[in-house]
């Protein structure tokens, strides 16, 4: 009796160690982002651990890299290896090269028919205007955003105040009168704006002016061949920069990539600058700048050229792309996953968290019922300015191979600009016909032939 | 045994991938090219160019063996080192340069690389001729033959590692590298494109590739200069049997083992303009602040300063060792004889330290080429203007950032040249070379 | 002119304070620790003000404070457990005392070979390694890029370690240094029926512990400080070493911040100083037998 008793115990412990593994192993869902920091990587891997209990048939984890220019080596090199993850975070400016390279698909052509992954809705109306431009190439959806950022200006209103000045200037005209007053004070700061010498700043201003980036409607008519950014509107850019450098009014610190940034950070925070063009995802830090050293910050929109007008502004930031070539479950897991990070309420605390726009309008207007934008009226700026943004080839932005390079170009043609005595249009067709040259050596190596 | 099996399955993959690897990229050596030009030419010019290469090498020979027992045999190895040599490169290259389509400064690159192979295999071709062929009783230093094991299987097997880790790691890629200087190749791309030798005919009207040049050189004047000057003087100064010896000689020499990164990193701090400490001191001291990341005439200064600081230490060190091997009985004779210390230092200690200085200044400039990556990404990033823009940094710039594989890897070449040229001519200019027999 | 015993025996008594100095020409002793003094003070201030630093917030450094500052805790938290710094370390370190010892016992088996046999090619064989000095990484570095990446150990452990387990330094040192050594150690080893190995391995490594040491030094501080080849060949931050890592410290969100960084830097060079200090004897003498070549 015990006997069998025994054998049956351990009959049923075998099968119990045993059926478990007859189950489901869950779909492994990777996930590669340009994030390291504990606020973005972390809420990232926190949404991954939620939708992980809700679907167990799916592991979804959440991997971070330094920055985009890494996490694009290390895409190309998984691609050799076979190795690819499902969901990788390329930026805005890498869309051609993603598109290009054949390791993604397009989110439209995946969902096909469909317009739900496993419950779980994807709404591809509801995204703002300018993001669903940016996003949708030749017809179709074909990245999921999710980090969305524009250029903003940041003011030190306590300074404007001291100058008698009630709200930043919105043009460039009122830039330099503004300037004229701050630096006029008695305890002017050393200098009165400043900006990070980044290609993207320069992308935002030519956009304003509605002068394209490159040939064939920015690039999303027909592949783009070659660029176009040395024009007169291009050249007006630089121009007002180097005028406000010769009257003391600009910092530039001729500082590189990062670093860059980082004096921005630097002057604006120690007073030295009054004003400061900058990305909204810091709008949150920048707000807390002025929090922690005793001054008022607002966000307005960017300064644009008033002999032309204002037409609108770019997005930044990064999009998901889908890998090609998925099992089916591992795509739908991948589908479901982008699609809940992109749902309403996940879109309202990304924004609150991190000062990313809310990339849905029921977020927005979720936010709006909350009351967010009265309490932090900074946040809502981006928003605002991408919504009053007229959509023109010009404002959605540039579809580019080797975009990455060629902004490189246009930076230190800034650099150029700024820190010699040359001619802007002469460094910015120079800079053109560089840049045209890595165009089409990228188009040679990865145009489609034939 | 489950490890052995996993070891030898593993070894047995790696070695195929590697071989497809290799045929790989030798079929990739010979693409197919649009012949567009007279045929009859480009036939032709093999033979041409060979039987050039055979005559030079043969006069070339036959001057070396003149008198000697052999010189017909030397003569003849001559010019079949000679044909070899000229063809060289140009046999994968398939004489590209000189089709009809091409601009002068490819013809004249391509005369150069016929030269540059030719002299690659007669020099060392001669010396070996001249060593084998002529009745030269040469033993090989540190080989008496005393105390010498049997056996011809051990010896390759000790040095197997060492040498299978070389050539793959080290010889296939510099050759490999000479490849993709001929290519346009990006990371990722479905494909590549030959382009001859444009990688490098492009980079001698690049001004941002001179200008890189410029400011490698100048800035390695500096850091082997001033650092051995001071280094010197330090040296001289300290030369001294003093209590604590010891406890110097380390404190000066530890930031060697400080990396060049972190020593970017803490000089990042330094010379911050509004918050760092030098500018601190002196405004404090002077009344002024020097921009130090911000102004582009300045920036490679602060590379120097800290590239200097970490080696000024282990400049020190070896002068200090030299200049106890001054023999002070030629000193006091001179100063006899009425030299003023600045003369004998001159025109005695100085030259006698020659050796080191030497050996310094190779190992600085090496330091100065190469190591000063580290500090630069961290300090300057490149800037401002490209002024901290050595021409390592830039390969890592044009390769890495915009993903130009082919230039950058012509530029690594060319540095390599560079290189090899600069130590070159520092052993036929140091006067007393260091050669040390065993 | 100097010979290499010459040049060793003076670094030694260098170290030991044996000098004896005879020379009229050189100022008097204070003057001697004056600039001795200064020199190391100006060597070693960078150090010392990171050090300082790496305990402040960043108001404090800005205020120049030359006295400790009040965050060594919240740095040492933010270095360690959130930009997970001791990971790289751990990596760095795990490369480092693979290399070198990969190094070591690659170059005392070269050195063995090359001196104590004799096989046809021995000098051709010799060339080959010669030349790798002249061919620094640097300059195959995307070659060797792609090569590594063909061989499927991109982002691998493997790739920081097998491209620089031989060294050409390494085998010229040993070969150096036994070739100093008389053959009638090997005869008798021989005579003793000593196989080759064991003849390394009891004879002589306990007679090259100065060389060995110097060898360590020079490729654990190499390997330690390598900075290029580990940005270019790993990527994400589970393998990466510490170098390329104190960039998670200097980038990132808003103000850099100096503390956590210069903690970050101070931290990163303490392994390689430790093995540097401990070794420094080694070190010393170890080099003068190294620019025989």
């Amino acid at each position: 009796m015990l006997k069998s008793k025994a054998l049956l115990l351990t009959v049923l412990a075998l099968l119990l160690a045993v059926v478990p593994s007859f189950a489901q192993e869950p779909a492994e869902v990777k996930v590669w982002i340009a994030f390291t920091d504990a606020n973005r990587l972390g809420w990232a891997q926190e949404r991954a651990a939620e939708f992980n209990e809700m679907f167990p048939q799916y592991n979804v984890t959440v991997e971070g890299y330094a920055n985009y220019e890494e996490l694009f080596a290390a895409t190309a090199l998984a691609a050799e290896q076979n190795s690819l993850p499902a969901i990788v975070q390329y930026f805005e400016v890498a869309t051609q090269d993603a598109r290009d390279s054949g390791y993604f698909k397009s989110i439209q052509s995946a969902l096909g028919d469909r317009t739900e992954v496993d419950g779980i809705p994807f709404n591809l109306d509801d995204f703002i205007g300018p993001v669903s431009a940016y996003y949708t190439l030749d017809g179709e959806f074909t990245s999921m955003p999710w980090n969305t950022s524009s250029a903003i200006w940041f003011s030190n209103q306590t300074i404007l105040d001291a100058a008698g000045i009630d709200t930043p200037p919105t043009n460039w005209a009122e830039v330099d009168a503004a300037c004229t007053a701050i630096m006029a004070l008695a305890d002017a700061p050393e200098f009165c704006f400043t900006f990070p010498n980044h290609g993207w700043f320069f992308e935002q201003w030519l956009a304003q002016q509605d002068a394209e980036f490159a040939n064939n409607g920015n690039g999303r008519d027909a592949r783009a061949t070659e660029v176009t950014f040395a024009s007169e509107a291009g050249v007006a850019v630089l121009e007002w920069l180097d005028a406000q450098l010769a009257k003391g009014n600009l910092y530039y610190s001729g500082a590189q990539g990062g670093a860059s940034w980082e004096t921005v950070d630097q002057a604006f925070s120690s007073q030295q600058v009054a004003m400061a063009a900058y990305s909204s995802s810091d709008t949150g830090a920048y707000t807390n700048i002025g929090v922690d050293n005793g001054f008022e910050v607002v966000a307005s929109f960017l300064p644009y050229n008033d002999a032309t007008g204002w037409t609108g502004n770019l997005i930044g930031g990064a999009s998901l792309w889908l890998v090609n070539n998925l099992p089916t479950e591992i795509e739908d897991g991948a589908l479901a996953f982008m699609a809940f990070l992109a749902n309403t309420e996940n879109a309202a605390t990304w924004h609150q968290a991190t000062g990313y726009i809310a990339i849905r309008q029921s977020a927005n207007e979720a936010l709006m019922g909350e009351g967010w934008f009265e309490t932090n009226p900074n946040f809502s700026v981006a928003a605002d300015q991408l919504a009053g943004s007229t959509v023109t080839p010009a404002t959605s932005g540039a579809i580019l191979g080797a975009f990455p390079a060629i902004r490189n170009v246009v930076t230190a043609a800034i650099d150029t600009v700024l820190l010699t005595d040359t001619p802007a249009a002469d460094v910015l067709a120079e800079a053109q016909t560089e840049a045209n040259v890595i165009l089409s050596e990228y188009n040679t190596l990865f145009a489609p032939v034939g | 045994m489950p490890l052995a099996y996993f070891l030898r399955t593993a070894l047995y993959e790696q070695c195929s991938a590697f071989s497809l690897q290799l045929v790989h990229n030798w079929y990739e050596i010979h693409p197919s090219r649009l012949h567009t030009g007279d045929d009859t030419m480009n036939t032709l010019l093999p033979f041409i160019v060979g039987a050039i290469g055979a005559l030079a090498g043969a006069a070339l020979f036959a001057r070396s063996f003149r008198g000697k027992q052999r010189a017909v045999v030397g003569t003849a190895i001559g010019a079949g080192a000679g044909a070899i040599g000229a063809l060289l490169l140009m046999l994968p290259l398939d004489f590209c340069m000189f089709d009809p389509e091409r601009k002068t400064a490819d013809v004249i690159f391509g005369g150069i690389l016929i030269v540059v192979g030719f002299a690659l295999v007669t020099l060392p071709t001669r010396a070996l001729a001249l060593r084998f062929l002529l009745p030269r009783p040469t033993i090989m230093r540190g080989e008496s033959g005393a105390g010498a094991y049997r056996g011809a299987v051990l010896p390759w097997l000790l040095l197997a590692p060492t040498l299978i880790v070389l050539a793959l790691f080290l010889y296939y890629p510099s050759l490999d590298t000479f490849r993709l200087s001929t290519l346009l190749s990006r990371l990722g791309a479905p494909r590549t494109a030959f382009v001859c030798v444009d990688n490098y005919t492009r980079l001698a009207v690049d001004s941002d590739y001179i200008n890189s040049l410029i400011i490698t050189l100048a800035m390695s004047a500096a850091i082997v200069v001033i650092g051995l000057t001071l280094s010197l003087g330090i040296a001289t100064l300290a030369f001294q049997p003093i209590k604590g010896a010891k406890i110097y000689r380390t404190l000066l020499i530890w930031p060697y083992a400080i990396s060049p990164a972190v020593a970017g990193v803490i000089f990042l701090l330094l010379f911050n303009p509004t918050g760092g400490i030098i500018n601190y001191f002196l405004d404090g001291v002077f009344g002024f602040k020097i921009g130090w990341l911000n102004v582009p005439a300045v920036a490679p200064w602060a590379v120097i300063i800290a590239s200097i600081w970490k080696s000024i230490g282990y400049n020190v060190l070896f002068y200090l060792a030299g200049l106890q091997n001054v023999p002070n009985d030629l000193l006091e004779a001179s100063a006899i004889d009425g030299a003023t210390a600045w003369q004998r230092f001159i025109r005695i200690v100085v030259p006698m330290l020659s050796p080191i200085t030497f050996f310094l200044v190779i190992t600085n400039m090496t330091y100065a080429f190469f190591d000063t990556f580290g500090t630069i990404d961290y300090l300057t990033g490149g800037g401002p203007l490209s002024s901290t823009t050595t021409m390592m940094y830039r390969i890592y710039q044009v390769g890495i950032q915009n993903n130009d594989l082919g230039k950058a890897a012509a530029e690594s070449i060319l540095l390599f040249v560079i290189v090899i040229g600069l130590t070159a001519l520092q052993f036929r200019t140091s006067e007393r070379q260091v050669t040390y027999g065993a | 002119m100097t010979t290499p015993t010459q040049v060793q025996d003076t670094l030694e008594n260098m170290l030991v304070g044996r000098d004896t100095a005879r020379f009229s020409w050189i100022p008097r002793r204070w003057y001697t620790h004056l600039v001795l003094i200064v020199s190391c003070a100006v060597i070693g201030f960078p150090l010392f003000y990171a050090l300082l630093v790496s305990t402040q917030t960043n108001s404090e450094v800005y205020a120049y404070r030359f006295l400790p500052g009040s965050a060594l805790a919240d740095n040492w938290n933010f270095v360690f457990n959130i930009a997970h710094i001791g990971n790289y370390m751990i990596n760095s370190a795990l490369i480092a005392v693979t290399v070198t010892f990969g190094k070591v016992l690659l170059s005392l088996m070269a050195g063995l070979a090359f001196v104590y046999f004799k096989f046809p090619g021995k000098w051709l064989v010799f060339a080959f390694v010669l030349v790798t000095l002249m061919m620094p990484t640097e300059i195959l570095i995307l070659s060797l890029f792609r090569f590594v990446n063909s061989l499927g150990w991109g982002n691998t452990y493997l790739a920081l370690i097998v491209p620089f387990i031989a060294s050409a330094t390494g085998a010229f040192l040993f070969r150096q240094h036994f070739a100093n050594i008389p053959a009638e150690l090997s005869e008798a080893a021989q005579l003793d029926g000593a196989t080759p190995i064991q003849f390394l391995f009891r004879v002589l490594v306990p007679m090259s512990w100065n060389t060995i040491g110097a060898l360590t030094v020079i490729q654990f501080v190499y390997v330690w400080n390598f900075y290029l080849w580990p940005a270019l060949i790993i990527q994400g931050q589970e393998r990466q070493v510490i170098q390329v890592g104190l960039r998670t410290l200097a980038g990132g969100d808003v103000s850099t911040s100096y503390g956590p960084l210069m903690l970050g830097a101070v931290v990163a060079s303490l392994p390689p100083l430790i093995v540097f200090l401990l070794l420094q004897k080694q070190f010393m003498s170890g080099f003068a037998l190294s620019r025989d070549k």
